[in-house]
Protein backbone atom coordinates (compact mmCIF):
# COMPACT_ATOMS: atom_id res chain seq x y z
CA UNK A 1 0.00 0.00 0.00
CA UNK A 2 0.98 3.43 -0.82
CA UNK A 3 0.90 6.09 1.47
CA UNK A 4 1.00 9.47 -0.04
CA UNK A 5 2.18 12.51 2.21
CA UNK A 6 -0.32 15.09 2.32
CA UNK A 7 1.33 17.99 0.64
CA UNK A 8 1.74 20.74 2.61
CA UNK A 9 0.13 24.52 1.92
CA UNK A 10 3.51 26.32 0.78
CA UNK A 11 3.98 28.93 4.32
CA UNK A 12 3.21 32.38 3.07
CA UNK A 13 4.84 35.08 5.41
CA UNK A 14 3.22 38.76 4.99
CA UNK A 15 6.28 40.82 4.49
CA UNK A 16 3.92 44.20 5.38
CA UNK A 17 4.32 43.47 9.46
CA UNK A 18 8.53 43.46 8.62
CA UNK A 19 8.37 47.01 6.20
CA UNK A 20 6.35 48.65 8.76
CA UNK A 21 8.98 47.90 11.17
CA UNK A 22 11.82 48.44 9.17
CA UNK A 23 10.23 52.18 8.04
CA UNK A 24 9.59 53.04 11.93
CA UNK A 25 13.14 52.06 12.58
CA UNK A 26 14.41 54.38 9.67
CA UNK A 27 11.88 57.46 10.66
CA UNK A 28 13.38 56.94 14.40
CA UNK A 29 17.38 56.75 12.72
CA UNK A 30 16.47 59.64 10.60
CA UNK A 31 14.68 61.96 13.41
CA UNK A 32 17.24 61.27 16.01
CA UNK A 33 20.61 61.32 14.70
CA UNK A 34 22.73 64.35 14.47
CA UNK A 35 24.82 65.29 11.64
CA UNK A 36 26.88 67.66 13.22
CA UNK A 37 30.82 66.76 13.00
CA UNK A 38 32.18 68.00 16.18
CA UNK A 39 36.00 67.83 17.14
CA UNK A 40 37.61 68.30 20.00
CA UNK A 41 40.22 70.73 21.39
CA UNK A 42 41.76 69.59 24.98
CA UNK A 43 41.59 72.17 27.64
CA UNK A 44 43.85 70.32 30.17
CA UNK A 45 47.59 69.25 29.31
CA UNK A 46 48.57 68.14 32.78
CA UNK A 47 51.24 66.31 31.62
CA UNK A 48 52.30 68.90 29.60
CA UNK A 49 51.97 71.39 32.03
CA UNK A 50 54.28 69.60 34.35
CA UNK A 51 57.16 68.79 31.74
CA UNK A 52 56.86 72.50 30.54
CA UNK A 53 57.24 73.93 34.19
CA UNK A 54 60.68 72.10 34.01
CA UNK A 55 61.71 73.79 31.38
CA UNK A 56 61.32 77.89 31.34
CA UNK A 57 60.85 79.35 27.87
CA UNK A 58 63.19 82.27 26.81
CA UNK A 59 60.25 83.93 25.30
CA UNK A 60 57.25 84.22 26.67
CA UNK A 61 54.03 86.32 24.83
CA UNK A 62 51.31 87.12 27.24
CA UNK A 63 48.43 87.73 24.92
CA UNK A 64 45.30 89.39 26.08
CA UNK A 65 41.56 89.15 24.94
CA UNK A 66 39.82 91.55 24.61
CA UNK A 67 35.88 91.75 25.86
CA UNK A 68 34.92 92.26 21.89
CA UNK A 69 36.87 89.50 21.06
CA UNK A 70 40.37 90.91 19.66
CA UNK A 71 43.71 89.95 20.94
CA UNK A 72 46.41 92.13 21.89
CA UNK A 73 50.04 92.44 22.59
CA UNK A 74 51.48 95.32 25.14
CA UNK A 75 48.60 97.19 24.72
CA UNK A 76 48.06 97.30 21.27
CA UNK A 77 45.24 95.54 19.24
CA UNK A 78 46.04 93.14 16.72
CA UNK A 79 44.65 91.27 13.75
CA UNK A 80 44.95 87.53 13.28
CA UNK A 81 47.28 87.91 10.27
CA UNK A 82 49.91 89.83 12.42
CA UNK A 83 49.49 87.97 15.50
CA UNK A 84 50.56 84.96 13.21
CA UNK A 85 53.71 86.44 11.83
CA UNK A 86 54.40 87.59 15.80
CA UNK A 87 53.89 83.97 16.99
CA UNK A 88 56.53 83.01 14.17
CA UNK A 89 59.21 85.46 15.04
CA UNK A 90 58.88 84.61 18.38
CA UNK A 91 59.36 80.61 17.53
CA UNK A 92 62.05 81.22 15.21
CA UNK A 93 64.04 82.81 17.81
CA UNK A 94 62.64 79.83 21.00
CA UNK A 95 60.81 77.12 19.79
CA UNK A 96 59.82 76.03 22.90
CA UNK A 97 57.77 79.73 23.05
CA UNK A 98 55.19 80.06 25.74
CA UNK A 99 51.99 81.76 24.69
CA UNK A 100 49.84 83.20 27.86
CA UNK A 101 46.41 84.20 26.67
CA UNK A 102 44.34 86.26 29.21
CA UNK A 103 40.98 86.50 28.48
CA UNK A 104 38.05 89.18 28.92
CA UNK A 105 35.29 87.39 31.13
CA UNK A 106 33.19 88.87 28.39
CA UNK A 107 34.93 87.41 25.56
CA UNK A 108 33.05 85.28 23.50
CA UNK A 109 33.99 81.79 23.55
CA UNK A 110 34.98 81.70 19.81
CA UNK A 111 37.17 83.98 20.10
CA UNK A 112 39.62 82.04 22.45
CA UNK A 113 38.97 79.30 19.98
CA UNK A 114 39.88 80.87 17.21
CA UNK A 115 43.08 82.39 19.01
CA UNK A 116 44.18 78.93 20.32
CA UNK A 117 43.54 77.63 16.80
CA UNK A 118 45.74 80.74 15.49
CA UNK A 119 48.41 79.65 17.66
CA UNK A 120 48.32 76.25 16.89
CA UNK A 121 48.48 76.65 13.45
CA UNK A 122 51.62 79.31 13.81
CA UNK A 123 53.31 75.84 14.90
CA UNK A 124 52.66 76.98 19.39
CA UNK A 125 53.11 74.01 21.48
CA UNK A 126 53.17 75.39 25.20
CA UNK A 127 50.16 77.51 25.84
CA UNK A 128 48.63 78.19 28.66
CA UNK A 129 45.27 80.19 29.41
CA UNK A 130 44.96 82.22 32.59
CA UNK A 131 42.23 83.18 34.38
CA UNK A 132 41.84 85.94 37.30
CA UNK A 133 39.53 85.42 40.11
CA UNK A 134 38.15 87.64 42.24
CA UNK A 135 39.61 87.56 45.67
CA UNK A 136 36.77 86.18 48.19
CA UNK B 1 -18.22 43.66 -25.85
CA UNK B 2 -17.11 42.20 -23.10
CA UNK B 3 -13.38 43.69 -21.87
CA UNK B 4 -11.89 41.09 -19.87
CA UNK B 5 -9.06 42.47 -17.44
CA UNK B 6 -5.51 41.37 -17.75
CA UNK B 7 -5.06 39.24 -14.29
CA UNK B 8 -2.15 41.30 -12.28
CA UNK B 9 0.82 40.14 -11.74
CA UNK B 10 2.20 38.93 -8.10
CA UNK B 11 3.24 42.25 -6.23
CA UNK B 12 5.99 40.39 -4.23
CA UNK B 13 9.02 41.43 -6.17
CA UNK B 14 8.34 45.19 -6.20
CA UNK B 15 8.38 44.60 -2.66
CA UNK B 16 11.52 42.89 -1.96
CA UNK B 17 13.52 45.37 -4.13
CA UNK B 18 11.56 48.28 -1.68
CA UNK B 19 12.47 45.82 1.18
CA UNK B 20 15.96 46.36 0.09
CA UNK B 21 16.23 50.29 -0.41
CA UNK B 22 14.90 50.63 3.04
CA UNK B 23 17.32 48.19 4.58
CA UNK B 24 20.25 50.17 2.97
CA UNK B 25 18.63 53.43 4.35
CA UNK B 26 18.43 52.25 7.73
CA UNK B 27 21.61 50.71 7.92
CA UNK B 28 23.08 54.16 6.48
CA UNK B 29 21.73 55.80 9.24
CA UNK B 30 22.42 53.46 11.56
CA UNK B 31 26.14 54.39 10.87
CA UNK B 32 25.51 57.66 9.98
CA UNK B 33 23.75 58.84 13.06
CA UNK B 34 25.24 59.87 16.13
CA UNK B 35 23.16 59.37 19.20
CA UNK B 36 24.07 61.59 21.87
CA UNK B 37 21.78 63.59 25.09
CA UNK B 38 21.50 66.99 23.27
CA UNK B 39 20.71 69.70 25.72
CA UNK B 40 17.50 71.47 26.65
CA UNK B 41 18.68 74.68 24.52
CA UNK B 42 20.41 75.26 21.81
CA UNK B 43 24.32 75.14 21.37
CA UNK B 44 26.06 76.07 18.47
CA UNK B 45 29.47 74.73 19.47
CA UNK B 46 32.59 77.50 18.13
CA UNK B 47 34.40 76.42 14.53
CA UNK B 48 38.15 75.39 14.81
CA UNK B 49 40.17 73.92 12.05
CA UNK B 50 42.83 72.21 14.57
CA UNK B 51 39.84 70.23 16.22
CA UNK B 52 40.84 66.58 16.82
CA UNK B 53 38.65 63.60 16.12
CA UNK B 54 36.27 63.30 19.39
CA UNK B 55 35.90 59.87 20.59
CA UNK B 56 33.16 58.17 22.21
CA UNK B 57 32.65 58.24 26.02
CA UNK B 58 32.80 60.96 28.64
CA UNK B 59 30.28 63.16 29.75
CA UNK B 60 28.71 66.15 27.98
CA UNK B 61 28.68 69.83 30.05
CA UNK B 62 26.49 71.79 27.44
CA UNK B 63 26.75 75.75 27.94
CA UNK B 64 24.19 78.10 26.41
CA UNK B 65 24.72 81.71 25.23
CA UNK B 66 23.03 82.85 28.62
CA UNK B 67 25.29 80.63 30.69
CA UNK B 68 22.63 77.63 31.85
CA UNK B 69 24.33 74.67 32.16
CA UNK B 70 23.08 70.98 31.07
CA UNK B 71 25.24 67.60 32.08
CA UNK B 72 24.38 64.98 29.50
CA UNK B 73 21.19 66.76 28.52
CA UNK B 74 19.70 67.59 31.83
CA UNK B 75 19.51 70.82 33.09
CA UNK B 76 21.71 71.49 35.96
CA UNK B 77 22.17 74.60 38.10
CA UNK B 78 25.94 75.80 39.17
CA UNK B 79 25.54 74.98 42.47
CA UNK B 80 24.41 71.42 41.93
CA UNK B 81 27.33 70.84 39.28
CA UNK B 82 30.55 70.07 41.02
CA UNK B 83 28.50 66.82 43.21
CA UNK B 84 27.07 65.59 40.37
CA UNK B 85 30.38 65.75 38.32
CA UNK B 86 32.29 64.40 41.60
CA UNK B 87 29.76 61.56 41.77
CA UNK B 88 30.82 60.69 38.00
CA UNK B 89 34.08 60.91 39.13
CA UNK B 90 34.29 58.56 41.91
CA UNK B 91 32.37 56.11 39.52
CA UNK B 92 34.94 56.50 36.50
CA UNK B 93 38.64 58.33 37.88
CA UNK B 94 40.07 58.91 34.07
CA UNK B 95 35.88 59.95 33.02
CA UNK B 96 36.42 62.37 29.68
CA UNK B 97 34.37 65.50 30.74
CA UNK B 98 33.71 67.14 27.15
CA UNK B 99 32.32 70.95 27.52
CA UNK B 100 30.52 72.05 24.96
CA UNK B 101 30.10 75.69 25.08
CA UNK B 102 28.10 77.94 22.59
CA UNK B 103 30.14 79.54 21.03
CA UNK B 104 28.88 83.31 21.48
CA UNK B 105 29.49 82.40 25.28
CA UNK B 106 31.09 84.79 27.47
CA UNK B 107 34.01 82.91 28.84
CA UNK B 108 32.96 83.87 32.35
CA UNK B 109 30.32 80.97 31.79
CA UNK B 110 33.15 78.62 30.35
CA UNK B 111 36.58 79.19 32.12
CA UNK B 112 35.24 78.28 35.81
CA UNK B 113 33.62 75.39 34.50
CA UNK B 114 37.14 74.04 33.42
CA UNK B 115 39.01 75.34 36.84
CA UNK B 116 36.02 73.30 38.73
CA UNK B 117 36.32 70.54 36.90
CA UNK B 118 40.25 70.16 37.54
CA UNK B 119 39.91 70.95 40.70
CA UNK B 120 37.94 68.04 41.22
CA UNK B 121 40.06 66.01 39.60
CA UNK B 122 39.21 65.43 35.99
CA UNK B 123 42.07 64.76 33.72
CA UNK B 124 40.84 64.74 30.53
CA UNK B 125 38.76 67.97 29.83
CA UNK B 126 37.84 69.11 26.26
CA UNK B 127 36.32 72.04 24.66
CA UNK B 128 33.95 70.79 21.37
CA UNK B 129 34.49 72.25 18.41
CA UNK B 130 32.93 71.87 14.98
CA UNK B 131 35.06 72.54 11.76
CA UNK B 132 31.67 72.99 9.79
CA UNK B 133 31.68 76.69 8.72
CA UNK B 134 27.54 76.58 9.47
CA UNK B 135 25.94 74.43 12.37
CA UNK B 136 22.11 73.43 12.65
CA UNK B 137 20.12 76.54 13.74
CA UNK B 138 22.71 78.87 12.82
CA UNK B 139 23.21 80.91 9.43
Amino acid sequence: MILSRRKRPSALISLVPMIDVMLILLVFFMVTSTYLNLDMIPALRPAEGAAAASKTPEVRLMIRLQADGTPSLRGEALSPPALAQILQKALEEDPTAQMVILPSGSAPTQALISLMDLAATAGVQNMRVLRLEARQ
Amino acid sequence: MKLKRRPRNPQSETIIALIDVVFFLLVFFMLIGRMDATAPFDVAPPQAQTGRDMPAGGITLAISQDGDLALDGTEITKTDLPAALASQLAQKPEMRLRINAHRDADLRHVLPQVSQAEALGFLDVVLVVTPERSVRGQP
